[in-house]
């Protein structure tokens, strides 16, 4: 163990002699993570996009002109208790004329209709946004199309399921493609990241020959090795990611407004785990082929 | 110590030695010379697992070399000792981080390894110079650093390939002298030289000469004369005939 910690502090020591291949490495190292950093916040933050709308269901339903207001809020009051629901806007008919009038004339009032204001032709209505669990969607979307129909005064329901579509098929496709390109894209910075350090390891065979003519055992030649091809993998996609990081925290809203109103999202842990593991230990792997027998 | 049994090796077509035979036991001296290209550094590399075997078998210091195992050869190269021909030094690094390197590799701590360091340093007149870089010294000094890293370890075994060879002949004869003390406390020691005034030096050594791979001259009957040899003995050189009896004091 004592000659453990004297190899790997030698080996540190062996990065101030030839500091520059070193950091050449590590640059390259960090780059790579940091392009493939990039490419997956891309990703990811599309799949949250798509997220964000998958499984939104959303119902407007109209009351029959005349019913009581009380009986309709104290529905609407109900309707929150449904399962998936997310939120409601909803019109008195008061509110969808004063709606209506906005549309026709900005600066005008129930002025325009004052005749109306008495007989009010316009029904209560209520746009209700959910969003439901992916399985048994179907039962769900029939189960709850009969509900709202039920309701006493309920004229009409309609839904618009179509929003949905996209989000469904995301789902489907997303477990068969968003890991698999994060798992692809980590190996191929890994295998890249382990290139690099087996290469760099080469300016070492010199070095690697004269400890083996002098008797040195196989181990304590690839240790110092291992570690910093070890090193050199963590700490260039560690760089990398807090670069993505401080960047990401200057353009997180950049797109946040309407209508496309994204929210650029940040690596999650799992991915950030992965763009630390792989090229650490492929890092590893390349200090270890680099020492050819 | 060395026992070495019609030993072949070529690279590609191209023979570089050619059915060698001899035995060395502890503390002898065998002087191997022949013209440029006769295979000296062959024999020694073959000889010291730098090479493999492909005919014939060697045992160096109880060590089949052709079952030899790659893990083993540590262990092989923990008694045998070699001075390059081309010093094999690390160019990057102090005098004193070469000379220590075998001792690290042993896992020796530092106050051990520094005493021993010195000594080795002093005795190739080294020791004013163990700070500098490898880079920066000359030619003759980047060889005593190879030969203070070779007996650095006090091996069994030398084998040392033109150890002198870019020295001067003060120097090149100081060097012999070191050997010769190795000699005394039982060390083994095969050098390759062009050199007549360092065999001469040593009238109880060893002789052999080799010729495009072959054994064509020896100085004692260890040496198996194969049907390339001379008859010839190598009178020029001195009788080392005359001390066969150390032969029998080997296990
Ligand atoms: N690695 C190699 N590949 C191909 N041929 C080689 C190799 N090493 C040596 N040879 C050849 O083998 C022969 C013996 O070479 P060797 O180096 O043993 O000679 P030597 O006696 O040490 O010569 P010198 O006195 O010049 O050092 C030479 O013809 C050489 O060209
Ligand atoms: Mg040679």
């Amino acid at each position: 163990m004592r000659v453990f910690f004297r190899l790997c502090k030698q080996a540190l020591q062996d990065v101030t002699l030839n500091p520059w291949a070193q950091l050449l490495t590590l640059a390259a190292v960090t780059l790579m993570a940091f392009l493939v950093g990039i490419f997956l916040m891309a990703i990811i933050t599309l799949d949250h996009q798509l997220g964000v709308i998958k499984g939104e269901t959303i119902f407007q339903v109209y009351w029959r002109p005349g019913v009581e207001q009380n009986l309709i809020a104290g529905q609407w009051r109900q309707l929150r208790l449904l399962p998936g629901f997310a939120h409601i806007q909803t019109y008195t008919p008061l509110e969808a004329l004063q709606e209506l009038e906005g549309r026709i004339g900005r600066n005008s009032s129930s002025r325009n209709f004052p005749f109306l204001n008495e007989n009010n032709p316009l029904p209560a209505t209520a746009l209700i946004t959910f969003t439901p669990e992916a399985e048994d969607y179907e039962r769900w979307l029939t189960e709850t199309t009969s509900y709202l129909a039920r309701l006493e005064g309920v004229e009409r329901v309609s839904s618009t399921p179509l929003r949905d579509e996209l989000g469904q098929a995301w789902r489907t496709v997303n477990s068969y493609v968003l890991r698999p390109i994060i798992l692809f894209l980590t190996l191929i910075l890994g295998l890249v990241v382990g290139n690099t350090v087996r290469l760099a390891m080469l300016s070492k065979s010199q070095e690697v020959e004269i400890l083996q003519l002098v008797g040195a055992f196989d181990w304590y030649i690839r240790i110092p090795m291992l570690v910093i091809g070890g090193l050199q993998g963590l700490v260039g996609s560690a760089l990398a990611l807090f670069l993505l990081r401080f960047i990401h925290l200057q353009i997180e809203q950049i797109l946040n407004f309407p209508p496309i109103l994204m929210e650029i999202q940040f690596l999650n842990l799992q991915t950030i785990v992965l763009m630390l593991a792989l090229p650490t230990l492929l890092g590893i792997v390349g200090g270890w082929v680099g020492i050819k027998r | 110590m060395i026992d070495v049994r019609h030993l072949s090796h070529s690279f590609g077509p191209h023979p570089a030695l050619q059915d060698c035979s001899f035995h060395l036991s502890r503390g002898e001296v065998l002087f191997l010379t022949g013209p440029s290209g006769a295979g000296k550094s062959t024999l020694l590399r073959l000889l010291f697992a730098d090479l493999p075997l492909q005919r014939g078998e060697a045992v160096v210091a109880g060590f089949p070399l052709s079952k030899i195992r790659a893990a083993q050869v540590p262990l092989l190269r923990r008694q045998v000792s070699m001075v390059f021909q081309d010093f094999k030094i690390l160019p990057l690094r102090t005098v004193y981080d070469n000379i220590v390197l075998p001792l690290q590799v042993r896992g020796m701590d530092k106050t051990h390894a520094d005493r021993r360091v010195l000594a080795a340093a002093r005795a190739v007149e080294l020791e004013n110079k163990l700070e500098s870089s490898c880079v920066d010294i000359s030619g003759g000094e980047q060889q005593r650093v190879a030969v203070a890293r070779a007996l650095v370890v006090n091996p069994r075994i030398l084998l040392a390939d033109e150890p002198t060879g870019n020295m001067d002949p003060e120097l090149a004869l100081q060097i012999m002298d070191i050997f010769k003390k190795f000699q005394n406390y039982g060390t083994t020691l095969i050098i390759a030289t062009h050199s007549p005034e360092l065999i001469l030096r040593n009238p109880r050594a060893r002789i052999l000469r080799l010729d495009q791979g072959m054994i064509t001259q020896a100085n004692w009957p260890g040496a198996i004369l194969n049907k390339f040899s001379s008859a010839v003995p190598l009178a020029a050189y001195g009788g080392g005939a005359r001390h066969d009896s150390t032969e029998e004091r080997d296990g």
